[in-house]
Parts: C-alpha cells; structure tokens; sequence
C-alpha cells in the first residue's frame, strides 16, 4: 500500500512537463482523444453528439457529460485536470474552474484574471512528501507490529491451547474423585436418615395434639386478611380485588407481556385519553437492557408497582417473582391497594415519598408541579430527555440558579452517538477506497485520530478473577494431593459404624464440596478457554492478543472504550453507554463490529464500527501498553 | 425502597412520559376558546347585541371625529371617542379608544413602531364630509370620499362602518351585525374579582376586563385567507354556522406548540390580524387590526344568524367574521383591492415592504440541532463539496454556546468560531448562530449582569426580573418594548461585543413568542410588565417582533448600515417583513406536514411576510428517504430554503441516503440555485410592491374560480407554477393549469393546454413546474459551491411563447449585499420577446449618478420554446453580429424532452441594451 501511494507520486513528478499544444483541463493520458478528429469533428464521450475542435473549451457546452468542455465551467457535469507540477494531479469538477478560489497548487483553474493564484506545488508537494514518508514509516511500523502480534499470538494460542488440554485431563480425573466422594455421602446421607427416622418416630406421638391446635388457629387468621383485601379493594376503586388482580397477574405472566401491559395500566391510558402507543413495545425491553440482565416479561409488573421490589429485591427469575407477588398480596395488601390508586392524578395519597414525586410528573398533572419542575418537564419535551433526573441534581442544589445547565444538555451523547454511527459508515466507504489523492487529502483528519488520547490496557473480563486460584492447577502435586486426600478419607470413613460418626460424614462432605467446588473451577476455565480459542481473531491469529484488552479514546467529555471480543461503551463521567457487544470483524478484518448496544432515544440500537486500523495506530502510539502484555 | 431500585423506577417513568408524550400534542395545555373570558362571552353574544350610536360626527385635523354612545342613555357608560381617516390608495382607518379626558384608569396599549413612517404622509387631509340617509335610518350616515371611486361611511344609528363603491356596492363593514363591545377600564371596587386562573397559573389581571370585539363582513366573497399563523388549508373554512361541528375560532396568541397539528385553527408561533377577502365577481378586499393582545378569530358560515332576525341592509352575498382580542384599542384599516395584489401593495404600504435580502439568503440553507463542533462543521461543509452539491449557509443552534449563553461560545465544542467562519467564508458560505430573548440568570454572564443592573428585564406583576425558565434553566426576558433596551441590544452584534462574530455570522431569533417553558402556556404570564407599564397582555404577539427588530438593527449597525441583516425569525407580527426570514417552526416529518406547509407559507406571503418556509424534512422524527427527497423538490421553490432537524433525528444531510437519492435531492437544490436570478427579481418585486415571491394561484388568476382554493399548486412569481407532491408513492396526480395560455413543462418543454386540469405521471425524480406561456426566465445555469461564485457567470434566457408568440420577463441584479440599491446601484431589465425579436429594455430609473452598478456578465444562451425549428441564426443589434440558432437541450443535466430552440453563445452583456432577431 504504502509503496504504492510512493510509486504514485514518483508518477506524479514524472510527467511534469506541459507541452504548449494540450488541452486545458485534460489529462495526458486523454490527450489523445482530443486530437483524434480526422473528419474535423469529435465525439462526446457518451456518444450523445459531436463538437468541432473549435468548439472544444470555447465555454459553452455541447456535451451533456462535458467532453467539449474539460477547461471551463460551461458543462456542470464535466470535470477539470490540473496537472500540478512538482506535487499530485488532481481532477475537480467543473464547478470549481474560474469560481475565485484557488483549488489547483499550480493555479490552473484560475485563469479569468478574477483572481490570481500563485504556483504552490512545490512547496504543497513537499509537505504531502513528508507526510506521505512518515505515512509509510507507520504503515512498517504497523507491518512489523503485525508480524510481532502474530508470533505472540502463536505463542499464546499454543499456550492457552496446552493449557486447555491439560484441563481437560485433569477435569476427566476429577470427575471420577468427585463421583466417588458423592457415592460415598449418599451412602453416608442414608445411613443418617434412617438415623433421624428413627428419632423422628418417637417424637410424633408426642408432639401430635400441640400440632392440632396450633393449625387451627392459622385458618382463623387467613380468612380474615382475606376480608380485609375486599374491602380495601371497593375503597380504592379497583377493578377487582388485589386476589383477583393477583390471579390475573399471575396468569398474564405465561401470556405476552403486552397483554399485561394493559390489564394493568388500562385505568392510566383512560384517563389520558391516549391509545396504546406502540412505542410502550419497547420499555421492558430497554429496561432490560438498562438492567443488563435478561429479566423476563414479568419485569413490567414490578415496574409498574415499584414497592414490591422494595420487599423482595430479588426478582431475578419468575418463579421467585410469583412467590413474592403471593406473599405480598396476602400480607401487605393494604399498601399494595394504597399503590395502585396513586395512579397518576392523585399523588397525594402515595405512602412512599420516593414514588410520590415521579408518578406526579407521569400524570402531567402540571399544576401541583414548581416552576421549576414544570420548566423542566416542558422542556424535556424538545431534548427528549429525563426531567425527573436533573430534578435529583436540583434539590441537591437548593434551587440555586447558576449551576444547573446539565439540564439541558446531557442527552447529546445520543444524537452524537447517532451521528458518529452513520458518519463511521461514510468514513469507511472513505477508508476503503484509499487512493492516492485520498490519502493526501486525508492526512490531516487521520493525524487527529492518532493524537487522541487513547490507551490500551487489560480488559476486567469475567474469567479473569478467578484465574489465579485455577492457574495452580497445572501444578501436578495440587492435583496428587487431592486425589490423595479422596483416598485417605474413603478409607478411613467407615460406612457400617452406626450411628454415623459426625466428624467423618462432616469432612467427606467438606472434601466433597471442595472437590466439586474446584472441578466447576476448572470447568469454567475450560469454558472461556474454550469460547476465547472459538473467536475468529483474524486469517493469522494477528488479533489474539486483544482478547484480553481493552482501548480506552477521549473524545471530548466522551471516554469510549473499547474491548474487543466483549463490547464497547461510552462514558461521560459516571454515566455509561453501552455501544454494543462483540459481534464481528467486517471488511476483511478492518472495522470490528459491537452491536445490539443500548437504545438510542427515539432510535435504533446504538451500534459501533471501529476501524482497525484506527487500533493499529493507538496500539502503536502506547507501545508501553503492548509491552505490558 | 433500595437507592437504585428507586432509579430504576424514576427510569421508568421517565421512558413511559417520553413514549407517550412526546408523540402527542397537548391540547389542555392551552386554553380554549371556553376558557378564555373574552372569548366565551363574545361568542355567546346575539347580533344586534351593541347598541351604540355615533354621535357628534365632525372634522378635526384632517380625520373624522365621532363619539359612541348608548343608545338609552347609560349613567355607567363612558363615550368612546372614534377616529377616521383616509390615506391614499383607498385605505381607511379607524380608530376606537377611551376618551382619555375622562381619566381612565389607565391609558390602553397602542401599538408602537409597526406602522412605517411613510405612511403617515400619504394621509389624505380631509375638509369635510357629506351626509346621506341610508334606508330608513332616523339619523344621517357620514360619507368620505377614499378616492378610486371608493367611499368610507360611518353609519351613526345603528353604529356601522362600511367600505363601498362610489354609491354603490358595499365592499367590506364592521358592526354590521351588531356585535361591537368595547369593555372599558374601570377602577377596582370591592368584590371585584378579576383573577384567572389556568392549570396553575393565576393571571391577576389588576385591570379587570378589557376586551374588544366586532364582526367585519367582505361582501362579493367566495373565500377568506390571511391570519397566519395556523397550519390550515389556505382558505379559511368556516368555524361557527349551520352544518359546521364545533371548533374553535382562529386564535392568534404567539405561541410555542410542541409538535403542532397539520389542521388546527390553534396559533402558532406568529400573529398577523390581516385577512383577506376575495371573489370572483368583486375582487379583493382586506381588513387588518393592529393589535397585539391576544386574538381570536371566527369565520361564520352562512346562516350562522339565520335566527337572530337581523337582515343585513344589503342583501349582497358575503362571509362574515368575528373579532375578538382581549386588550388594546381598535386601530383597523380597510383595504379596498380590487385585485389581490392591490390589497397586499395597500396592506404593506401601512406595514412594510419586505426587505431585501441579501442573495446568499435566497439560497439553500443547511442546518441541524446541532452541528456538534467545528470538527463536524468541517466534515458536512466538506460532505457539500465531496458530493458537488451547492450550499451558502451553515447553521448552528443552541449547543454552540457556553451553557445556552447567547453570544458566547463552547470552548470545548468551538475553540476557534472565527477560523472556523472564514474557512467557510473562503468558499463564499456564511454561518448563521441562534439568539434567543431568554437570558440565562447567571451573574457571571455579561448579558444578565447588565440586564439586571441597567433593569432592562420584563417585570412580573410584582414588579419584579420576571423569572422563568427555557433552555439555560432560569431566565429572564429582555424588554424589547423599550427602545432604549433595543438600543443596548443593537450594540451586542458589533465585532467587539460578539466575540467570536466575523461579518458573514449572521443571526437566528428562535424562542421569542416568548418560549417559557413553565409560564401559562409555554409563554409569559399576561400580567408581567413591561416598559411604559404596559402589561404583557397588551403586546404578547409583538414581543418577538420587537425582539427581531432590535437583532436585525443590531447586524446593521455592526456594519456601519453598510452590509444588508439577514434574521430568521420564528414568532411574527405585522411588519415582521422588514427584519428578515420566518421559518413555520417546529414541524414533523410527515405527508401532511409537507403539504400544510404549502398553504402556511403561502399564507405568510398574502399578509406581507414573503420570505418564509418550512423546515425541509420537517424538524421532528426521521422522514422517509421518499418523504424528504419530496420535501427538498418542494421547499426548492420556498422563498427561504433551510433543511433542520431535531436533535433526537437521524442525520439527515442529502448524501446519506444512497446514491439515487443524493442524486435526485442534488437536483432539486440546483434547481433552486439555476432559478436564483428569477427567485431575486421576485425578492425585488416583493420589496417594492409587496407582492410575495410564492403566490396563490389566484393572486395570478383572480378570475378563475377553480384557483380560489387550491393550495397544493402554487405560482413562484407570475411565470412559474409548482404542484407538490403530497402522498406516499404516487404514481399521477392531477394539476389545473389555470388561464388561457399554455405550460411549459419545466423539465422536459412540454406543453399543456391552459384553463384545464391534466392527469399527469409522476416522476420519482422531480415535482411538477411549469412555466407559464409568454413568460421569459432567467437562468443561470452553471453548477458552483455556493450562490456567492455565480456572481459572474453567464445567464440563460428561457423564452417560452405564448399563442401569439410572444413572451416577457424581467430580471433584477445589485451587489447582494448593501444598500446601494436603495440609491439605484441596480440593474433592471425588461426581455420583451415579438415578432421573432428578442428586446432588453432598461427599467432602472436613470441612476441618480452617485452609485451605479455594474456587471459584465453575459447572456450566453437563450431557449425558445414553442418556436418552430427553422432558424439557423439571430442578428444581434446593435453589434450587428451574426450567432449560431441550432437545437440544444433544456437542461445541461438529465435532460428529458426533445432538443429545443437555442440560440448559441449570444454572448450580449445583460447590462446592455440590444436586440436579436431570429433569421
């Protein structure tokens, strides 16, 4: 590449010389097209008609593609040859001949006398020189960093390689101690529940009439929580009763999500006198990613009552969800009642001051609002943006006035975001077809991106800490003292001795967890060894050592970070976006590809396209990062 | 509740308001028509409701005196003392206020510094008036002559006033229905209670009531247009009577409506109370109250007062209106036409001309919420220049500022503004920065410093920096009321002040109906204060005009009055024309959208304020490539041209929507460049007629009823029609081509039979044009960067024939820039084509010697369409010079049609006077 970008240029000095005969604003090379009229006349390139040779650059056009017209402006589709002698040639349209400025170094363009453009190619020309030599020296620099990483790569992939299969023995090896350890707790389980059964026996006849009376006196107690939940459900003008609302709740949570949607929150869209926009489609989802997790369609119900999750934190799977909603409604059904009635135009009843201040902004009920408040919600409106967040930032300031203009402000990273996105793709198309002119022209924006304060570093990657506890397996006597450890207590444990002696069943059973306990270690290693050795890291394995790191650019308030294999973010102080996770490299091997990141406002999800060669070159100018590695 | 679980529910509202609000107007934020007092009571008011009496009719300097009085003599009621006068050109004015002898409370607002100097002095002195009884009338009604055969009359009892021909036909009247109330100021007595309260906000209203309202009725009227601003269909559809479901009147209250609907009578950012009237028989007829307060507006269907028992005194067909404002005095003018570019020359002869733009202005404008920084500024002027694509301007809005502090600038975003506008400039392009009236209350910020200390902010009712809040949060609001306050403002665009300004930054008002985001309606309570303790309510729609003024002052003032302002304006009032550009605000990218903005710009034209367009691409939501490559074909033939965008859209720029597209969108901003000398004779036009640059089509063919209502086709100047395009994927549509002369399709020269309505293919490529037969249009046809490098080049004549072979044009050339003009540094030419031989004629008046312009530019290529293919060659006189006549296309690019006439590389200086003759 880089030498051909040189053997271009060298080109470029070669033909310097103008003979007096040629065309104004044709190219050497199709000089000879202009001459070849034997019958008097020449042809328009797109055979659309002919012009005589008097009519060639005579400044009116009579080729709709602009043959007739290479040296002036007369055809708006024509293009016009500078030759710049001492620096690159260079086609420019039409548009740009005698217009006043100086587009061509050798001031060709500009003939009319309007405006006189001195000859800068010498000077033009060395500058691209210099810069073009220093280009090549990167691109070596680049080439050599390559070959490097490909060694490393080598290396490392062996390494890791080894690494796995020795795991994979020792896994096998494992197993086997630990099936062993489990055989002999069963047996060990067994003898103690006969033990206990025993016991058991003897104890029930006691303990019989006690247990009697007290299940009596539960019953007494449940039918009269249930009164209480009919009657707080007719005060608090609810559809059904929170049993029934349960129920439905329950049922909806096999159904899709949206139906739920409206069963729950159809009182609030009535009042609103809205449709069901089909925008809400997208909350659990955006909640979802927000939370980083995969919750499950259920999600929405406990957005939309958000006490409960004050009660039972954990909602992560459904079927501890359900429980809590059971739990919940029997128990604490009044507040639950109390909840559902602050539906928006009521805030005043709300028992929870934290839930107060949002479901008042939700209802647009705008005259309970402060000023200040209503401000901000108007204009949130326009930027799109939380009006309740910059809230929190303005009672921590009192109401003063002179530090809030974050309000405004802080949803740019979106639109940037958006922007950069589609740009990237241009900017590629741009990368891509990397011409000679190209590349002059380019430099300038290219030098930006090496200068940006970029670093590279190793990724916190899941796998990573507990590797240094796993790392000791491949010591071969951690493994002899294991199996030496099952041995002696598989001997020692007498499983026919009854009653069981307690110290004996306590430690198969501690060795047992501590075995299975190291087997899942190694297996999970075994797994991310597994998933990293299954990238595509390039037809040479050149990218391998990115795996495990990370790129760091500051762009302005922006920090992205980039970590290859994994995903992507922007940060802007505490707050961080989410780009997109790893999904794979484009144009071969140039552009890494992270999608699937969080939602843009109003738009799809954010995705990112990073050059490689963007990487090449941060990884060049850290070069004591790489050395870390 | 867990701190983040707490979050993550705030999160959730939040997404859930986003998800359903943004997408929705919100109507009960506004006030209705019920809502609003004045309005409520007007409407329920039954004609013959006023019983008013002119009495003690006389002459005093020149007007015609009267008082009002009861009828029955009313202890309570105070005379209103009426004045009218007549100024040349057949307007008359009538003004209606308080006896200011009998201490009123306080003196009512009048509106200053709308109505032009010149005006005063083409009143008409008037010596007497003649008396007549009309009908049966106990009392004599006054006539005054109007001149043009038209007479003012002021019937005493009942109280009327009425326009008509010389003894004949009425033309236009007031109170003919009997719906006059003027509430006049009284002291507060106790158990007054004249507070209102809206969604919170408690208007304490110290004055009490003082509302006006009356209905005006245009006789001989198929339709009434004007009104702006409201994104409605072009004539007014009816808002009361027999037939019609309930709507709310008109209203003209500046407001900024969050995501506007496509048919509403609600107001929107700008208020004109001029309407015009018009019909086939008659003519046109226009009726303009200056008032600032708020407004309200119906338009009476007929037998809306079937059952009241009132007949007219005349039984001539006509629409009837109601006019209702809460505060201020009458001061009306009635326009009587009889064409309809009479009524806009008479309406801007009291207002304004519109003023001339400079000739970057009437090109293409790039702009965007926001570009981001002088890196991204580079990258998009570059993109323009990648794609061959012509643009003159480049925008930037509210995030190029230090925190939304006007005239200062990110210094993180924008280091270096003045580089980065000479870099621009280097290429002929200007910038443009946004400067809104709200002053971000922040004691660091010179601005609010001075403001404060200077006391140059509206007050609240308690007297007060009123404080509300936009985009820096907390704010205060300049009194542009206060010409010393616009003085101070003028100041702040010199070099010095504005830091960072070079002279081509010029300036965009946004935000100034004003934009409050917590006050009443998103705007400022009606109780604040202002200067001359005029309270808001009195002058709330000329605020922004104020604003705009003071802008448009400040950017002459910065070049020493040597360089023409260029000021986008989003809120509008009478004479608005004079400051600079309005955009229709905050639209959507929708198909209704693009279609209502026809009717909303072309509105904006009849009442004087000629350069206006809409955001191409519409400024909410992502349009669909197809949606915004037939916005760029449409808003080409907008007078003012600007593509903007929301800052929530996807980037929009024509080249990011593959290749077809761009080239498509490409075309229709070239043809809007190639169009810029005709679009600049237009600019002239309007400046010195008032005639707008985009006209309906009856302002062209005021006889052709079919034209009356049509508003999806619309003439740019007299030669010229555009029909847009409107709906998804359409495959025909159906164009009338009004009068009796042809159309030449603009693209390919083919012609269409006049009078009639054609089914017609549409192109993916391109909306119908067509010019008209018998017009000449000028062209310029070579590609460049921006308008700035067209200066010299050659111009194209497009002569297209009428059915006597025939055709003129005109063309007008200045510097672009300055004032010299105004001093006939100008070139005017008339091209008159008969009998085979072209004719440029001077009609510059001789320039007064002191400033000339010249030009060396020549015309290097006239077309004929519709001549027959003949000639070989034309004579040029005086040089007596033979050129080449051979067949040549239409367009140099995509061209489409057959070869036509073409007269090659004429080469005749446009400056000249010559002939050609075709042999």
């Amino acid at each position: 590449m880089g030498l051909a970008l040189l053997a271009l240029v060298i080109f470029g000095f070669a033909s310097p010389i103008v003979r007096s005969d040629s065309v104004l604003g044709v190219s050497p090379q199709d000089e000879e097209f202009y001459k070849a009229s034997s019958s008097g006349s020449i042809k328009c390139k797109d055979g659309s008609g002919k012009f005589t040779r008097a009519q060639l650059n005579d400044d009116f056009c009579d080729c709709l593609d602009g043959t007739d017209e290479p040296g002036t402006s007369a055809c708006p589709g024509g293009k016009f040859y500078c030759r710049n002698a001492g620096h690159t040639p260079l086609y420019l349209f039409s548009s740009r001949v005698n217009d006043g400025i100086c587009d061509c170094c050798d001031g060709s363009d500009e003939y009319n006398g309007s405006i006189k453009c001195p000859n800068t190619c010498w000077e033009a020309g060395k500058v691209a020189r210099d810069k073009l030599k220093k280009k090549i020296a990167t691109y070596q620099e680049g080439l050599n960093l390559r070959k490097q990483e490909i060694e490393q790569a080598k290396l490392a992939i062996a390494k890791d390689e080894a690494e796995l299969s020795k795991l994979k023995s020792e896994e096998t090896i494992l197993k086997g101690r630990v099936q062993q350890l489990e055989e002999r707790k069963e047996q060990i389980e067994k003898a103690e529940e006969k033990e206990r059964l025993e016991k058991e026996k003897e104890d029930k006849k006691r303990k019989e009439d006690a247990e009697k009376s007290k299940a009596k006196s539960e019953d007494e107690k449940e039918i009269h929580i249930q009164d209480e939940s009919a009657t707080g459900s007719t005060q608090n003008n609810l559809e059904g009763s929170p049993k029934d609302q349960n129920l439905r709740l329950k049922a909806s949570l096999h159904r899709p999500w949206r139906s739920k949607k409206i069963s729950l929150s159809d009182k609030r869209l009535t009042e609103r006198n809205t449709s069901i926009n089909p925008c809400v489609v997208q909350i659990p989802q955006l909640i979802a990613i927000l939370m980083d997790k995969d919750v499950p369609v259920s999600s929405s119900y406990v957005l939309n009552r958000g006490t409960e999750v004050e009660h039972d934190g954990n909602f992560d799977n459904e079927g501890s969800l359900e429980n809590s909603i059971q739990q919940h409604a029997a128990v604490d059904e009044k507040e639950t009642a109390g909840i559902s009635d602050t539906d928006l135009h009521s805030g005043s009843e709300v028992t929870h001051d934290q839930v107060a201040k949002p479901e008042k902004d939700a209802s647009e009920n705008t005259e309970a609002l402060s000023k200040e408040e209503l401000g901000r919600l108007v204009a949130s409106r326009w930027t799109g943006e939380s009006s309740e967040k910059s809230e929190e930032d303005t009672t921590a300031e009192d109401g003063g006035h002179d530090n809030n203009e974050q309000t405004p402000e802080s949803t740019h990273s979106e639109e940037y975001d958006a922007y950069d996105l589609e740009n990237d793709d241009d900017n590629q198309m741009y990368d891509d077809d990397d011409n000679v002119d190209d590349s002059m022209g380019e430099d300038i924006g290219d030098e930006h991106h090496y200068n940006d304060p970029a670093s590279s570093y190793r990724s916190d990657s899941e796998s990573e800490s507990d590797l240094s506890e796993i790392a000791t397996t491949s010591n071969p006597s951690w493994l002899e003292k294991i199996q030496k450890t099952v041995r002696n207590i598989l001997q020692a444990v007498n499983l026919f001795q009854a009653p069981v002696n307690i110290s004996d069943a306590a430690h198969v059973r501690k060795e047992y967890e501590d075995t299975s306990s190291k087997l899942s270690k190694i297996q999970s290693r075994i797994s991310s060894l597994t998933r990293k050795l299954d990238n595509d890291f390039g037809p040479v394995k050149e990218f391998y050592s990115f795996y495990d790191r990370c790129f760091e650019s500051k762009q302005n308030k922006y920090v992205y970070k980039i970590c290859p294999f994994k995903q992507a973010s922007q940060e802007e102080g505490h707050s961080k976006t989410r780009l997109g996770r790893w999904e794979k490299f484009e144009g071969s091997y140039r552009t890494m590809v992270f999608s699937k990141g969080d939602k843009c406002w109003n738009g799809p999800d954010r995705s990112l396209k990073e050059l490689q060669q963007k990487l090449d070159e941060m990884n060049k100018e850290q070069p004591q990062s790489h050395d870390e590695l | 509740m867990s701190n983040s679980v707490f979050h993550f529910f705030l999160l959730f509202l939040t997404l859930f308001l986003h998800l359903t609000i943004v997408f929705s107007w919100k109507k009960e934020e506004f006030r209705n028509c019920n809502q609003t007092p004045f309005c409520k009571k007007a409407r329920s008011r039954k004609p013959g409701y006023c019983s008013l009496i002119a009495n003690d009719i006389s002459v005093v300097d020149g007007n015609v005196n009267a008082k009002l009085i009861p009828k029955t003599s009313d202890q309570d009621s105070k005379p209103l003392i009426l004045t009218l006068s007549v100024y040349q050109d057949g307007i008359l004015r009538l003004k209606i206020d308080e006896d200011p002898n009998l201490n009123p409370p306080k003196k009512r607002f009048e509106v200053p510094d709308v109505i032009v100097p010149e005006f005063e002095t083409k009143k008409l002195w008037l010596q007497r008036v003649s008396t007549e009884v009309i009908g049966g009338d106990s009392e004599p009604s006054s006539v005054v002559y109007l001149g043009d055969g038209f007479e003012g009359v002021i019937r005493a009892d009942p109280f009327e006033i009425f326009v008509r021909e010389k003894g004949g036909k009425r033309i236009l009247s007031l109170n003919s229905h009997g719906l006059f109330d003027f509430e006049q100021l009284r002291a507060k007595k106790e158990g007054d209670d004249w507070e209102e309260n809206f969604r919170g906000h408690t208007d304490t209203r110290p004055y009490g009531p003082q509302s006006i309202s009356f209905d005006v009725s245009f006789y001989e009227s198929e339709f009434v247009y004007g009104i702006p601003e409201h994104a409605t269909r072009l004539g007014l559809k009816p808002t009361r009577g027999p037939g019609i479901d309930h709507s709310e009147p008109y209203r003209l209250f500046n407001l900024d409506v969050f995501e506007f609907l496509h048919e509403s009578p609600f107001g929107l950012y700008g208020s004109v109370p001029f309407m015009l009237a018009h019909g086939k028989s008659r003519g046109t007829s226009g009726f303009f109250w200056l008032n600032a307060a708020e407004m309200q507006i119906d338009v009476l269907g007929a037998g809306w007062d079937a059952d009241s028992g009132i007949s007219l005194p005349s039984d001539q067909a006509r629409i009837d209106t109601l006019w209702m404002s809460e505060a201020g005095v009458v001061d009306a003018f009635f326009f009587v036409g009889p064409g309809p570019k009479d009524v806009v020359r008479q309406y801007t002869s009291v207002t304004g001309m519109p003023a001339m733009p400079q000739h970057f202005a009437t090109a293409y404008h790039q702009c965007r919420w926001n570009y981001r920084d002088e890196e991204d500024v580079e990258l998009v002027d570059s993109k323009f220049d990648e794609f061959d694509i012509p643009y003159d301007v480049l925008w930037l809005d509210i995030e190029h500022t230090d925190g939304k502090r006007y005239f200062t600038w990110d210094k993180v975003l924008f280091p270096n503004p003045e580089e980065m506008q000479k870099k621009l400039y280097a290429k002929g392009r200007h910038m443009v920065t946004i400067v809104d009236p709200h002053i971000k209350r922040d004691d660091s910020y010179y601005i609010h410093r001075e403001a404060t200390q200077k006391r140059y902010y509206v007050k609240d009712a308690k007297g007060n920096d009123y404080d509300g809040w936009c985009w820096p949060g907390s704010s205060s609001y300049l009194d542009m009321l206060s010409p010393e306050v616009r003085d101070w403002w003028v100041e702040k665009f010199s070099l010095q002040n504005y830091v960072g300004s070079t002279p081509s930054l010029y300036i965009w008002n946004d935000m100034n109906e004003p934009s409050v985001f917590n006050g009443p309606e998103v705007t400022m309570p009606r109780d604040a204060l202002h200067y001359g303790g005029a309270e808001h309510r009195e002058l709330h729609n000329a605020y922004g005009y104020y604003f705009h003024m003071a802008t448009s002052n400040g950017l002459v003032k910065r070049s020493n009055g040597q360089d023409r302002p260029f000021v986008l304006s989003r809120a509008i009032f009478p004479g608005t024309q004079r400051f600079g550009a309005v955009w229709t605000g905050d639209n959507t990218a929708d198909w209704d959208q693009l279609r209502v903005s026809v009717s909303m710009v072309l509105t904006l034209g009849l009442t004087g304020i000629s350069f206006s367009g809409a955001d191409v691409g519409g400024y909410f939501g992502n349009p669909e490539p197809e949606l915004l490559v037939r916005w760029y074909q449409l808003g080409a033939y907008y007078p003012f041209f600007r593509a903007h965008a929301h800052q929530d859209t996807k980037r929009r720029e024509p080249w990011l929507f593959g290749e077809r597209n761009t080239e498509i969108m490409k075309d229709a901003i070239r043809m809007r460049y190639i169009l810029l000398p005709y679009f600049y004779t237009l600019f002239r036009e309007a400046n010195t007629t008032g005639v707008p640059v985009m006209r309906p089509l009856w302002m062209e063919f005021p006889y052709d009823e079919a034209t009356f209502s049509n508003d999806d086709a619309f003439m740019v100047g007299k030669s010229l029609l555009v029909q847009g395009i409107f709906t998804e994927k359409a495959k025909s549509v159906n164009v009338y081509m009004p009068g009796e002369q042809a159309w030449y399709d603009l693209r390919t020269g083919i012609t269409y039979k006049g009078a009639s309505s054609h089914k017609l293919e549409v192109l993916e490529e391109s909306i119908p044009a067509f010019q008209r037969a018998g017009a000449i249009i000028p062209r310029k046809d070579r590609l460049r960067r921006s308008s700035t490098q067209m200066v010299n080049d050659p111009y194209t004549l497009v002569i297209a024939l009428n059915s006597s072979k025939a055709a003129e044009g005109e063309l007008y050339i200045d510097d672009g820039k300055s004032f010299e003009f105004e001093q006939g540094a100008y070139i005017h030419r008339r091209f008159v084509f008969s009998d085979g031989k072209l004719t440029s004629i001077n009609i510059a008046p001789s320039a007064s010697g002191r400033s000339r312009f010249l030009s060396n530019c020549i015309v290097e290529r006239i077309i004929l369409l519709g001549h027959s293919s003949g000639p070989k060659s034309a004579l040029i006189k005086p040089a007596n010079q033979k050129v080449d006549v051979e067949l040549g296309p239409l367009w140099l690019r995509g061209s489409k049609g057959p070869l036509v006439l073409t007269i090659r590389r004429p080469n005749v200086r446009i400056a000249d006077d010559w002939t050609i003759k075709i042999l």
